[in-house]
């Protein structure tokens, strides 16, 4: 472990420490705290500073990040990575619009902190398709119109692709209440409803 | 792709950027030396700064900036009435003064979003605090008149009659009842965004906008620069509904900044934040007085409305609705010390119609008259205002067509009468209107060598499926797939007719329409050009012909017995491009006809008898819009209104503290809108009646219709299932429980 330097504008390393702490009991409970090996590279304690390593496996390709730790999933996607296909709608878990894959799981990247996800895959909308081949919930969201501004979509295929895989999209019924997590203001319910199964029943 | 003509249901022609993920809205971009703004929120709802303390946020790390009055990044005030109205006559951060509770009092611009947002609550404000005006209900009596251009009262009385009063004094039935709802927000799932960048004197800003000429001229006024030197791009727009008409001060901040910075800035709002620094839908309180002979036939509407904006007139609608020979609409207006207002889905109309459809529905039970014969009794085939003809209403087939579809016959008078288990079973009805209304456009049509077409015009796809729209329409008038049709929108350098409405873009239902016109003006003169170039270069195989001897048709120019594709043509002739830029002349007769968009929705309701929730379990909406230009994206608007109107029915509305100012549910978890499992399946359903005494290919707008009466026809199912007639949105549990 490398010793802390002075800090450069007045911030201690205690007042580091307790930005670290707060930025992993965020994290815990939805992707866990930040791992020791990534803490252990916070060297120069600056708020701000990019101080914490993680290399996740983003949509099949290794990306290296130094990072402040404050940094979300999502915005080390859209800031970082230009990944931007995942939407930022209200930065607090309440929209869904922001659901990415973690190792096959379906979370709120605006509620998971980056420094936590070391060594993890990350599989984003842009992630799904095959070169020109749409994944075919892509397909069931183009042709069902399960879109309107489009804005919540890649939320709604992220959670959708997943609910598939897991088995809950046996009826309509049920396609609803698992997909009542991404909120579609331009009210796509209908379309998205039909796309989710289509997309399920064709395997 | 194959040839599609109007009417025919098409994917999106953005659909693929769209699930994709490749389509980029505006915070989307990020250029390189790019810095984030983050606001700091006025917690008073009135009074003055006393004092900014920005001395700690200015030195957290990353920091490059703390702006507020005090260290102010200078902002004009608007100069056209549209943004006065709708907008916000008062730029953020020009003075210590706070108008209401949540103004932006300082931004923070600093390398990196995090240490924007956590330098920002580093920020210390104190201030002058006086109670503010914050009670909507408590300001009702003392409302004022309207002194704007709006809100004007209307008065049509029978010869004879001296007043309203006198109208209702002497039917022999009447019903008044107070229709009151909360303020509505937008809530688009885009946030208010914007990256902003300047070249010299020049801005480029990516920013989701409903009209980006409009946008661009706020812009421009705003910062103090010409409207040329303001480029605004947006040609994904995370919804609107009426919230991005016009500019808020996010993005004129994020301009100002970045010219102050010399770099680039990203302004994201936070949802919280948008609730108070963007506008909102108006508050509504409705007094509905309606008098009747016993058949039904109604004699006299009085309605005086109050809410907190002049544009937005709940008393209005029977303008539109029913025969009745007496009508006094009135408008009054509180002032209270709270966010913007501004125009929201069917401003008006969707307050107004809850009221009207609600007391239509208890004026029904009261004649024991089933609430559609009640409807067709006062049937309007003239406009109750202007006294014209309407050129195409079937209403009258909606209530039949959309009355067969649901089941209408076996709903049961008498309320509490249908039970399932613990549910309570109920059906309702209600008529939507809204008046048509269309813009005299431009547009740009251009013949490309590479044998596509460009066909460009200067509004936005909110999510409407204007893009494809107008794809659609340039296919359809130049006879080729949509598939060679390279559509654009969303950019404020586009063509825009300089007089007029067009100018604001997207608003009022009428982009469809416009788009259509402007196509088929800029697409003729565009095939006259083509064929003048074709007879007067000297490469081109009709060199020297007369140019009425030349034909174009599905593409490709014959004549003499030569014929060439257009982009075999120009690529022959060495040209790039022919275009034609122009603005549509409108043809629809309003001397002789009014225009109306109506339908007929039907909602099944079923309340829990012990939890008093209320969940829509059917709908069927019929829809008589003219033509209808693509069934796939039309359907989407149609039962997406249906959506935003069901939480305006039984979820939403913004609490507004009366003793502080405060919105106390700003955010996804207590602002409540439907999620999925809140909507069952939407039947839609649209007669096919062209009206082509609007325009030529008969088509008027309906993205705001079901933004009508779909809430009454909730409230009525509600009352039919319980016996509890709510008149108070939303209707939570709490009010059928009572």
């Amino acid at each position: 472990m490398e010793q802390a330097s002075e800090p450069e504008r007045g911030v201690s390393r205690r007042g580091f420490l307790a930005t670290s702490a707060a930025a992993a009991a965020l994290a815990a409970g939805t992707a866990g705290a930040p791992s020791p090996a990534a803490a252990a590279t916070a060297g120069p304690a600056r708020a701000g500073a990019s101080v914490v390593r993680v290399t996740l496996r983003v949509n099949g390709r290794e990306r290296t990040l130094s990072l402040d730790p404050r940094v979300t999933l999502l915005d080390a996607l859209r800031e970082r990575l230009d990944l931007t296909g995942t939407k930022k709608g209200c930065d607090r878990g309440q929209c869904g619009a922001c659901t990415v894959h973690v190792e096959g799981r379906r979370v709120l990247s605006c509620l998971t902190l980056a420094a936590g996800l070391d060594g993890k895959a990350v599989t984003t909308v842009e992630g799904l398709a095959r070169g020109d081949e749409l994944h075919p919930v892509q397909r069931a969201f183009l042709e069902c119109d399960g879109l309107q501004c489009g804005f919540c979509t890649p939320g709604q295929i992220m959670s959708a692709v997943a609910l598939i895989r897991e088995g809950h999209a046996g009826s309509e019924e049920e396609i609803r209440e698992f997909m009542s997590g991404n909120i579609c203001r331009c009210g796509a319910y209908p379309g998205i409803v039909a796309a989710v199964k289509a997309a399920g029943e064709r395997g | 792709m194959t040839r599609t003509s109007l009417g025919a249901p098409l994917d999106r022609v953005d659909g693929r950027a769209k699930v994709t993920g490749a389509a980029r809205y505006a915070a989307d971009n990020n250029p390189a030396g790019l810095a984030h703004g983050y606001f700091v929120l006025s917690t008073i709802a009135k009074g003055t700064i006393r004092s900014i303390d920005a001395a700690r946020a200015s030195a957290a790390p990353g920091v490059l900036a703390v702006y507020s009055h005090a260290n102010p990044l200078r902002l004009l005030p608007p100069r056209s009435y549209i943004a006065q109205f709708i907008g916000e006559p008062q730029r953020a951060m020009q003075d210590a003064v706070v108008r209401h509770y949540g103004q932006i009092v300082a931004m923070v611009v600093a390398e990196t979003f995090e240490q924007a947002r956590d330098a920002a609550a580093l920020v210390t404000v104190e201030y002058d605090a006086q109670p503010p005006a914050a009670d909507f209900l408590a300001g009702v009596p003392g409302a004022r008149d309207p002194q704007t251009p709006f809100g004007h009262p209307v008065t049509i009385l029978a010869d004879g009659v001296p007043d309203i009063d006198a109208a209702l004094a002497a039917s022999e039935v009447t019903h008044t009842a107070v229709y009151t709802q909360p303020p509505e927000h937008h809530n688009p799932m885009e946030p208010h965004s914007a990256v902003a960048m300047w070249d010299g004197g020049k801005l480029t800003i990516h920013s989701g906008s409903q009209g980006p000429a409009l946008h661009a001229l706020d812009l421009a006024e705003g910062l103090g620069v010409p409207q040329e030197d303001v480029h605004v791009i947006g040609p994904y727009v995370g919804g609107g509904f009426g919230g991005k008409a016009t500019s808020w001060s996010p993005t004129l901040l994020a301009a100002a900044a970045a010219r102050a910075l010399r770099r680039p800035v990203k302004v994201v709002t936070t949802r919280e934040q948008l609730f108070t620094v963007t506008g909102h839908r108006t508050a509504s309180h409705l007094t509905v007085t309606l008098g009747a002979r016993r058949d039904g036939t109604l004699t006299a509407v009085k309605n005086l409305a109050v809410t907190t904006f002049e544009i937005e007139n709940p008393a209005s609608p029977p303008t539109a609705a029913y025969k009745c020979p007496n009508l006094d609409l009135r408008l009054k207006v509180v002032d209270l010390d709270i966010p913007r207002r501004t125009i929201m889905r069917a401003p008006g109309y969707a307050a107004g119609t809850f009221g009207l459809e609600c007391a239509m529905d208890e004026l029904a039970h009261e004649l024991g008259l089933d609430p559609i014969e009640l409807r067709m009794r006062n049937y309007a085939t003239a406009s109750p205002d202007k006294g014209l003809p309407y050129a195409s209403k079937h209403l009258d087939e909606c209530y039949r067509v959309g009355a067969e579809r649901f089941g209408w016959s076996r709903r049961k008078a008498e309320p509490r009468s249908v039970t399932d288990g613990q549910w309570l079973v109920g059906m309702g009805m209600a008529t939507c209107v809204l008046p048509s209304s269309q813009h005299a456009g431009a547009a740009r049509v251009r013949f490309r060598a590479n044998g596509t077409v460009e066909v460009a015009c200067n509004t936005a796809d909110l999510g409407t499926g204007a893009m494809t729209v107008l794809a659609m329409a340039g296919a359809d008038r130049l006879g080729l797939p949509v598939g060679r049709i390279r559509p654009a929108l969303g950019d404020s350098t586009l063509p825009v007719a300089a007089e007029g409405d067009s100018f604001m873009g997207a608003v009022g239902s009428a982009a469809t329409s416009t788009i259509l016109s402007a196509v088929h003006d800029a697409a003729g003169e565009a095939i006259t050009a083509l064929i003048a170039h074709a007879v007067s270069d000297a490469r081109s195989p009709f060199h020297g012909m007369d140019a009425q001897d030349v034909r174009y048709s599905s593409g490709v120019l014959e004549g003499g017995g030569r014929r060439a594709g257009f982009g075999e043509l120009l690529t022959t002739t060495g040209t790039p491009g022919v275009e034609a830029v122009t603005t549509a002349t409108l043809g629809e007769d309003t001397e002789r006809y009014a225009f109306i968009t109506s339908g007929a929705h039907f909602c099944e309701v079923r309340v829990h008898r012990l939890t008093g929730e209320a969940r829509l379990s059917r709908v069927t909406c019929v829809v008589d819009a003219g033509t209808i230009v693509n069934g796939k994206t039309a359907r989407g608007q149609i039962a997406g209104g249906v959506v935003m109107s069901a939480g305006q029915a039984l979820l939403e509305g913004a609490y507004v503290e009366p003793a502080t100012g405060r919105i106390a549910n700003a955010n996804f978890a207590d602002y409540l809108v439907p999620v999925n499992a809140d909507i069952p399946a939407v039947d839609v359903h649209f007669l096919d009646h062209p009206d082509t005494r609007y325009n030529p290919q008969g088509a008027r707008g309906l993205g705001e219709l079901t933004g009508t009466g779909v809430a009454a026809a909730i409230a009525n199912a509600i009352y039919n299932a319980t016996g509890t007639r709510v008149r108070d949105l939303p209707i939570t549990p709490d009010k059928l429980l009572s």
